[in-house]
């Protein structure tokens, strides 16, 4: 299991459209993932789950990742974290 | 008379009979079950959300080709929810914990999520509730048997008259529906905001309306005249006559104002310098033909026909499919319509798919898989040239890669215009015959097909994909998606020499026939038919009018001595900017 720090850094936070991409990706991994924000543990496959988070920026959130490909998981949200969800070019 | 006031979201001046929608939730009382009965609720639900969830998807469609794919998103969050596995979990688990009814457990886990969005402040996350309710509303209406869903009262109280809607609130699935229906002449709502989906349907469609009226349902019965001005934002009950009047010279006066707007789509088609283009609208639901004329399109350069194969089951008729091309050909007359074939099994949740694939877009798709199943192939193509009663349809088949495929799909039209001769119902005029160019292969084709085939389609999104091995919906590699990229220009001047050569006409259909910097592209590069979502022809009609297409084209020729996208797509953008300041800017931005 491996465990990553990360900022949200778009502005809108995890919303709606965010949180579709978020849980799209995730499910392109057979890895178990999951955000953890405050006490909140939720799974990053499950839309709505994100949605309950109401993670927004400035929050940081760690990713959990465990499973055959982990590494490849978290790097993969991670950079879709960075890039702000494509949404501000 | 009175009169309520409210937000007005979608300018529009109409008067008409008003709808009085009362939608009053059913109470599920918690009907214990036996421990035996749990598999059949679960597999109650599993049912209905199947069924909500292709309902979704083909409201999905049909938004996502008049809207775009923004507005669609609405629809698509939803066919999201229901197929989350938290959501389905929380229902299953608790119809197995509780003992419960599938209809109780869904209210129980809906309640829950409602209290947990309602305790967020931000405003998109409220919108997030009326979501997980209209979603879970529907799964509840496809639990009783039969098909009465929500609407159906609507639906059944009204007949074939417009009216004016007045509801409480509708949700963003009841709004798509009713809008599409085309019998909505107004909306009047209690509730919705600026920002509300509803909103953003009517503008689209250009439905007035007027939201957030705080009590519109109880000043307004079934039956009232009722006078909607969404430009002022007020609703007029009962109008005196000489109110009426008034209202009357306001209509007609909105009406030279809309006018104004649609004289753009009148102007020719033609450049600066009168060199001439043609621009055509893509459509997925057979109503956006009646629509798509007043944006300018002459035409329909692209129907996407799988929906009335997923939509049918598969097993849609040639009586019925026939009658519904006619109708489009017989709306869009004496313009062009090109009917594409089923261009499915593409995906791996395609329900068209007769097996699980490890690449499905290198795999059994389109005209391979009806090569292979030809029945309802068969079928499609006798329903589309008995259609062409008016002369004016053309057919296109997706994915051909090699010349024996057009031999056979040749070979099965010879078959059915027999058939349809035999029983009389073949028309006098035969149906012009296309393929799609979108796999990098059948450009080589162009030349060998002689008269097999009467004219080409560029499939841009697909033709990129094929040709740069990038999958754009694969967040890792979008960015490598670009129609700038060297090789695809090449390909595009190959097509346009090879097509040139052959004397057979070329569209282009995909997403960058209706983008401004690739548009102009290939405009200068020598395509001349261009078939796109409609709501872009205004905006591309405009720009092609005000450039000259001979400096255009000396702009474009220098592409070919550029080795990057980036270089070309900059080299380009700057050449135009120079010669015409403001080309390039959207109005809306």
């Amino acid at each position: 299991m491996i465990e990553k720090k990360q900022q949200i850094t778009n502005k809108l936070g995890l919303h709606a459209r965010a949180a579709a991409k978020l849980s799209h990706l995730a499910n392109m991994f057979s890895a178990d993932i999951y955000l953890i924000y405050n006490d909140d543990k939720v799974n990053a496959k499950s839309l709505l789950g994100i949605l309950t988070l109401a993670a927004s920026v400035g929050n940081e959130i760690t990713l959990q990742a465990a499973g055959s490909d982990e590494q490849e998981a978290i790097r993969a949200i991670g950079e879709l974290f960075d890039r702000k969800f494509d949404e501000e070019s | 008379m009175r009169r309520v006031t409210g937000k007005a979201v979608s300018p529009g001046i109409v008067m008409g009979r008003a709808l009085l929608h009362n939608i009053t939730r059913e109470v599920v009382l918690a009907e214990p079950i036996a421990e035996k009965g749990v598999e059949r609720e679960i597999w109650r639900l599993d049912n209905a959300v199947k069924k909500s969830r292709a309902q979704l998807k083909k409201i999905h469609l049909g938004l996502q080709k008049i809207m775009g794919k923004d507005a669609a998103f609405i629809i698509e969050a939803q066919h999201m929810l229901l197929t989350d596995s938290q959501l389905l979990d929380e229902i299953k688990g608790t119809i197995a914990g509780k003992l419960v009814k599938a209809e109780w457990a869904i209210q129980a886990v809906e309640k829950k999520y409602l209290e947990i969005f309602r305790t967020i402040p931000d405003l998109s996350f409220k919108a997030k509730s009326n979501d997980i309710s209209d979603a879970l509303n529907r799964v509840l209406a496809n639990l009783k048997k039969g098909p009465a869903g929500r609407l159906a009262p609507v639906a059944a109280a009204v007949p074939l008259e417009q009216f004016i809607l007045i509801a409480d609130d509708i949700t963003p699935s009841e709004a798509a529906t009713l809008m599409s229906s085309k019998r909505l002449l107004g909306l009047v709502l209690n509730k919705g905001g600026e920002t509300s989906h509803t909103a953003i349907l009517a503008r689209t469609l250009g439905i007035p309306a007027i939201l957030d009226t705080g009590n519109a349902t109880e000043l307004i019965a079934s039956g009232d005249t009722v006078a909607l001005d969404s430009v002022s934002g007020e609703v007029v009950i009962s109008p005196t006559p000489e109110a009426a009047v008034e209202i009357g010279r306001k209509i007609e006066k909105f009406g030279l104002y809309r006018e104004q707007l649609k004289a753009l789509s009148r102007l020719p088609e033609l450049t600066r310098d009168q060199h001439p283009f043609h621009l055509y609208a893509n459509i997925e639901l057979p109503f956006e033909s009646e629509v798509v004329q007043s944006y300018g399109a002459k035409g329909i350069g692209l129907f996407r026909t799988e929906f009335l194969y997923l939509d049918s089951k598969m097993s849609i008729s040639e009586e019925e499919q026939c009658l519904i091309y006619k109708k489009i050909a017989q709306n869009i007359y004496p313009h062009p319509l090109v009917i594409r074939t089923y261009d499915l099994g593409r995906d791996k949740s395609d329900p068209a798919r007769p097996r699980r694939e490890e690449n499905p877009s290198l795999g059994l798709m389109a005209v391979r898989l009806f090569l292979k199943e030809r029945e309802p192939f068969k079928i499609q193509i006798k329903a589309v040239m008995r259609a062409n009663t008016s002369g004016n349809i053309r057919i296109l088949f997706p994915m051909v890669t090699e010349i024996e495929e057009v031999r056979a799909i040749r070979e099965i039209m010879a078959e059915a215009k027999r058939e349809l001769q035999r029983a009389g119902t073949h028309p006098r005029k035969d149906v012009k015959v296309g393929i799609m160019l979108e796999i990098p292969a059948a450009v080589g084709l162009i030349r060998h097909l002689g008269d097999a085939v009467d004219f080409f389609s560029v499939g841009s999104n697909d033709l990129i994909q094929y040709l740069l091995a990038v999958d754009r919906n694969n967040a890792d590699v979008a960015h490598l998606f670009s129609p700038f990229h060297p090789a695809f220009l090449h390909i595009l001047r190959e097509i346009r020499s090879e097509a040139d050569r052959a004397g057979k006409e070329v569209t282009v259909c995909g997403e960058m026939a209706g983008q401004r910097l690739p548009a102009l592209m290939l405009l200068g590069l020598g395509f001349a038919h261009f078939s796109m979502n409609a709501l872009a022809i205004a905006e591309i009609k405009k720009m092609f009018t005000r450039i000259d297409y001979s400096r255009l084209r000396r702009i474009v020729a220098h592409l070919k001595h550029l080795g990057s996208r980036t270089e070309i797509e900059a080299y380009l953008r700057a050449e135009l900017e120079k010669a015409y300041p403001g080309v390039l800017n959207s109005p809306n931005s």
